[in-house]
This record gives structure tokens, C-alpha cells and sequence, in this order.
């Protein structure tokens, strides 16, 4: 009796291991009978199926995968070579298809590979080099995105976001990018060191303009003034010799006499010369 | 003492008293409940917080402390750091303390005018919603890295190199962290991004030494034009200075020329007023005054009036001074 309680015990245990099932929340399943598909099951929690042998329960992820693809070298419409370095972003949508075309991740994976690859390739053909580096790189990877959505949605799997990661020059264009940087900051060191000259250059000859100009107002004020005190001891002179004219002319010779003659001066007299006057009289 | 049973258990032996087995497997089934319904306790830890699932279904949230939930397998519990700040360092790794590795690969990107800076960025970040950040996506880490990258590369392919490198940082800065967060939204990843901070944003160092050259270049030319100024604010003022001197030169001049003229003049008047009193005493007089001042001082010869022609004669007397 009791191992018939025992046996009966085990029996409802393996029956409860088969049939009772939980799906988490990062996980979506398939039920399969005999292979065959039957439910797919999204909402997290208990379930149940049929026991082992007649139905089994497939996993698969229900979260946002990732895939980071290896570098790869593309051309851009203008015909430079690219190093593309870019990840991708995906989940699987339909567990079924997913289940009846690639089965697995790793599979999944080199099937997303192949098409974001042509997709990329493709798209970034039809663009300048500039343009994927810079204002239009988001519109291209959104194309990217779309379209390779669009090609794996067959395969139940959803590309959310193709992204670039990286995109480099080949070495060799790496190296001429260098030298024209420098050629660049070459240029720039010398507009300035010019710039710096033709300040300098001009502050000075500023400089010199002023200064001459300064001089030469100063020279023309001293001049006038010079000129205001001459003309004015003129008139003074003028008005006071006016007076009489002869005696001035006598006084002033007198002056002059004085002035001009000195001990270098040798003087010839004439005894009828007018000092003597008084003497031949 | 009750009778105690021997049994092996590999190679160790243990005693049980045979009264416990004689009560059959209903206590042991019971000990095992009690250790079973045990499984359901748990601790949140003040920096988690408790995610609770029941049969793999999210179910509720707990708060720090101890907690209860229904017994394994029924119920589990996921504990993720909510308030710790994550970090993730982009173009350099930190290996010990104030030591730095640079990535290359990592740290060297194109700009919007198609040169190459060497850009470094550090992110940080936080859980903000956990059942997003536990349910939505995987690799976190990886994500969050591969993301970064990403926006960081995009927002410095839309800026110029000048600005990379000067003016610009903070707009990258805030434009990556906007950009990255959009990008985590769009994958629904519960991350709130904490900071982005841009590092060191610097020229390659293949080209490095002639982007310092620029700036010293800009240094010469400040320098030149101070030296310039410096010459101007030298010249002027002595300019200014001498011609306030040519200037008051000229009016002492002036000032003097009036007053010797007026000096003059008033010499002139005085005589004159003796003169007119009167005038041919006076005329004599002057006459031989000035003749006396002068005359002394020369070297004179008189000779009689018409004999001119003795006159070389004359000259021959002076002895030094003459004829040859």
C-alpha cells in the first residue's frame, strides 16, 4: 500500500516537472508538438502544456539583443575608403519564424550580419565621405535601420537601431589627413605672426605720423608767437623812433659803433675826419 | 538513553537516536517546509531595491530592509544597485590610482571639417527604472559603452576641430549626453544618464607640436603689438613734451623781445627828451662819449687827410700785421 502511495507520488511529480512550465519576463516561448508549432507564448508567468514526450517548450530571448559587427572597409559615393566600425541593435519579434528559418542566435546573427553589412554598404555609396562623417550621418543610419528591419522581418527578427560606432580613415588617408592639419596650423601660425607684424608696424608708423605732426603744429604755434612778439616790438620801435627820425638814425649809428667795433678792429683815422674837427681847427 | 542507530554516510558515520526514525517520514517533511519556507526571506540593501517575480512574472517592487517572498520556485527576488553611480571611460582606462592608459582606437575621431582630434569622455550613470533595466535588453555594460561611442563620435562629426578643441567642449558635451540618452530611451533601457564629461580634447599627437606653434604665434603677435604700444606710449608723450617746450620757448621769446623793445624805447625817450632841450650840445656830446668808449679799445693810425697814397705805408708800421 504505501509504495503504491510512493509510486503514485513520483508519478504526479514527473507529470507536474513536464507539464508545468514558467516563462520569465526576458523570455518568449513556442510550444512544439511532435516539431510542430502549436502556441506562442509572450506574457510572463505559469503555464502549462501536454507532458514531455508530446509537447516541448522552446525559450527564446524576448529582450533587446545586441550585436556589435567587426569593422569593415567601404567606399563613399566620392570614392574614399571608410573604416566603418557599427553595432546593431535587434530583437526577435516572432519567435515562430525565428524558430523556422535561423532557430538561433548565433545563426540569427550572421544573417543580420549579411544583410546590415549590404544594407550599409549600399546606403553609404550614395553619400559623400563629409556627409557620413557629419550632418547627415543620423539620416543614414536611420535608412540603414529601416531597411534592414524591413529585410529581416522575414526571419522574425526586428532590427531596432543600426549604429555607427566608429568610422575611420584607412592609415594611409590617415596620414594625409595629419599633413594637411599641419599644413593648416602651419598657415595659421604664419597669418598670425603676419598679422602681429602689420599691427606692430602700423601702431608705429601711427606713431611717427603723430609725432611729426605734433612737432610740426608746435613749430608753427612757436613760430606765430615768435612772430606776435618781433611784430610787436616792431611797432613799439616804430612808434617811439617816429618821433625823430634823424636823431635816431645819429643815436642808433652810435649804437651800432659800439657794437661793431672792438680790439680786433683796426682804425684808419684821417686827420680831417669829424673827431678831428676840433684839432685842424 | 534511547537506543541509537549507526549509519554510514560514505566515509563518516553519524548516530541518530532510534526514536526519530521510528516516527516516520511526516517530522522530516515538516523540518523541510520550515527550511523551504525560510528561502523566502531576503534583504534589500539601502542602495537596492528588490524586484520580485513570481513564477518569472514581475510582480512588486520592495523596499530596503528584510523582506519576505513566497518560497523558491514560486517567487524570486532580483536586487539591482539603484542609487550607485556606473562609470564607463571612453578613449583612456584608468589602472590604479592617477594612472591612465589611452585607447586609441577609442579616443581619435573624425570632425565635421575632416581632421582628427584625440577626444577623451568619461559617463556616468544610474538605474532609473529596474524593471526596464533588468527585463528590456542585455549587456549593459556593453551597451552602454557601445552607445556612448556612438554619440560621442556623432556629435563631434557635426562640430569643427576649432571647436573641439576650445569654445565648443561644453555644446558636445551637453549634446552627447542628449543624444545618448535618446538613444537609451529608444532601447527603453531604464539608464538615466548622470553626466557626460569630456576629458581631454586635444590635437593628435602626430600633429600636436604645430598646434602649439599657432598658439604661440598668437602669443607673438600680442606680443608684437604690445611692443608697438609700448614704442607709441614712449614717442608721444616726448613728442607732446618738446613741443609744449618749442612752444614756451617761442612766448618767452615773445616776452622778451616786447620787453627789451620796450626797454629800448624808453632809453630812446629819455635821451631824446635831453636832446630836444638841446639838440646840437647834446649831438656833440653823444658823439664823443661813444667815441671815447670805442676808441681805446682799437688799434688805430691817423694819417693826414689827402695823402691816401701813403696809406700802404701806414699799414707797413704794424709790423705783424702787414704787407708781405
Amino acid at each position: 500500500m504505501k509504495r503504491v502511495i510512493m509510486v503514485f507520488f513520483i508519478l504526479i511529480a514527473i507529470l507536474g516537472y513536464t507539464t508545468v512550465f514558467t516563462v520569465d519576463e526576458t523570455r518568449q516561448v513556442v510550444i512544439l508538438q511532435f516539431g510542430e508549432p502549436v502556441r506562442i507564448i509572450k506574457t510572463p508567468g505559469l503555464h502549462f502544456k501536454l507532458p514531455a514526450p508530446l509537447q516541448v517548450a522552446q525559450h527564446f530571448d524576448n529582450r533587446l539583443l545586441e550585436y556589435d559587427v567587426s569593422p569593415e572597409e567601404i567606399l563613399s559615393k566620392d570614392k574614399k575608403s571608410l573604416i566603418v566600425d557599427n553595432y546593431v541593435r535587434w530583437r526577435i519579434i516572432d519567435p515562430l519564424l525565428f524558430l523556422q528559418t535561423v532557430q538561433t542566435e548565433p545563426i540569427a546573427k550572421t544573417r543580420i550580419d549579411d544583410i546590415v553589412y549590404s544594407e550599409l554598404r549600399r546606403e553609404l555609396g550614395l553619400h559623400n565621405m563629409s556627409e557620413i562623417i557629419t550632418e547627415n550621418r543620423e539620416l543614414i543610419m536611420e535608412t540603414v535601420t529601416k531597411q534592414s528591419a524591413a529585410a529581416t522581418k522575414p526571419y522574425g527578427i526586428e532590427v531596432v537601431d543600426v549604429r555607427l560606432k566608429r568610422v575611420d580613415l584607412p592609415q594611409n588617408n590617415e596620414q594625409s589627413i595629419y599633413r594637411r592639419m599641419q599644413a593648416e596650423r602651419i598657415r595659421q601660425a604664419n597669418k598670425f605672426r603676419s598679422e602681429g607684424e602689420e599691427e606692430s608696424q602700423k601702431i608705429k608708423a601711427l606713431t611717427d605720423k603723430d609725432k611729426t605732426i605734433i612737432l610740426a603744429n608746435a613749430y608753427k604755434e612757436a613760430e606765430e608767437v615768435k612772430g606776435e612778439g618781433e611784430a610787436k616790438a616792431v611797432d613799439i620801435y616804430a612808434r617811439a623812433f617816429s618821433k625823430d627820425p634823424d636823431f635816431y638814425e645819429f643815436y642808433r649809428t652810435l649804437e651800432t659803433y659800439k657794437k661793431i667795433l672792438d680790439k680786433k678792429t683796426t682804425l684808419v683815422l684821417p686827420t680831417n675826419s669829424k673827431l678831428f674837427d676840433i684839432l685842424n681847427q | 538513553m534511547a537506543a541509537k542507530r549507526r549509519i554510514i554516510i560514505g566515509d563518516s558515520e553519524i548516530s541518530v537516536p532510534e526514536k526519530l526514525l521510528t516516527l516516520g517520514i511526516f517530522p522530516i517533511i515538516g523540518i523541510a517546509l520550515i527550511f523551504w519556507l525560510f528561502t523566502g526571506v531576503y534583504t534589500v540593501g539601502p542602495d537596492e531595491v528588490g524586484v520580485v517575480q513570481r513564477f518569472g512574472k514581475y510582480i512588486r517592487m520592495a523596499q530596503s530592509g528584510l523582506n519576505y517572498h513566497m518560497p523558491f520556485p514560486i517567487e524570486t527576488v532580483k536586487t539591482p544597485k539603484v542609487t550607485e553611480v556606473k562609470r564607463i571611460e571612453i578613449g583612456f582606462r584608468t589602472i590604479g590610482k592617477n594612472q591612465y592608459r589611452t585607447v586609441e582606437r577609442e579616443s581619435l575621431m573624425l570632425t565635421g571639417d575632416e581632421n582628427i582630434v584625440d577626444a577623451e569622455l568619461i559617463v556616468q550613470y544610474k538605474i532609473k527604472e529596474p524593471i526596464n533595466y533588468l527585463f528590456n535588453f542585455i549587456g549593459p555594460e556593453l551597451t552602454m559603452r557601445e552607445a556612448s561611442e556612438a554619440s560621442l563620435r556623432t556629435v563631434v562629426g557635426r562640430h569643427n576641430i576649432d571647436e573641439a578643441l576650445t569654445s565648443g567642449k561644453l555644446m558636445i558635451q551637453e549634446e552627447t549626453k542628449e543624444l545618448l540618452q535618446s538613444i537609451l530611451d529608444k532601447y527603453e533601457t531604464g539608464v538615466q544618464v548622470v553626466a557626460v564629461q569630456l576629458q581631454d580634447v586635444s590635437p593628435p599627437k602626430q600633429v600636436i607640436d604645430s598646434f602649439k606653434d599657432v598658439a604661440s604665434a598668437k602669443e607673438d603677435k600680442n606680443r608684437m603689438i604690445n611692443e608697438a604700444e609700448g614704442y607709441r606710449n614712449n614717442v608721444i608723450p616726448k613728442a607732446r613734451g618738446e613741443a609744449q617746450s618749442m612752444i614756451l620757448e617761442a612766448e618767452g621769446f615773445r616776452e622778451s623781445r616786447i620787453s627789451r623793445a620796450e626797454g629800448d624805447v624808453a632809453k630812446f625817450k629819455a635821451i631824446l627828451k635831453e636832446y630836444s632841450k638841446a639838440k646840437d650840445v647834446t649831438r656833440k656830446r653823444l658823439y664823443l662819449e661813444a667815441m671815447e668808449e670805442i676808441l681805446p679799445g682799437l688799434e688805430k693810425y691817423i694819417v693826414p687827410s689827402g695823402e691816401d697814397g701813403n696809406l700802404l705805408n701806414l699799414l707797413n708800421l704794424g709790423g705783424t700785421k702787414g704787407a708781405k
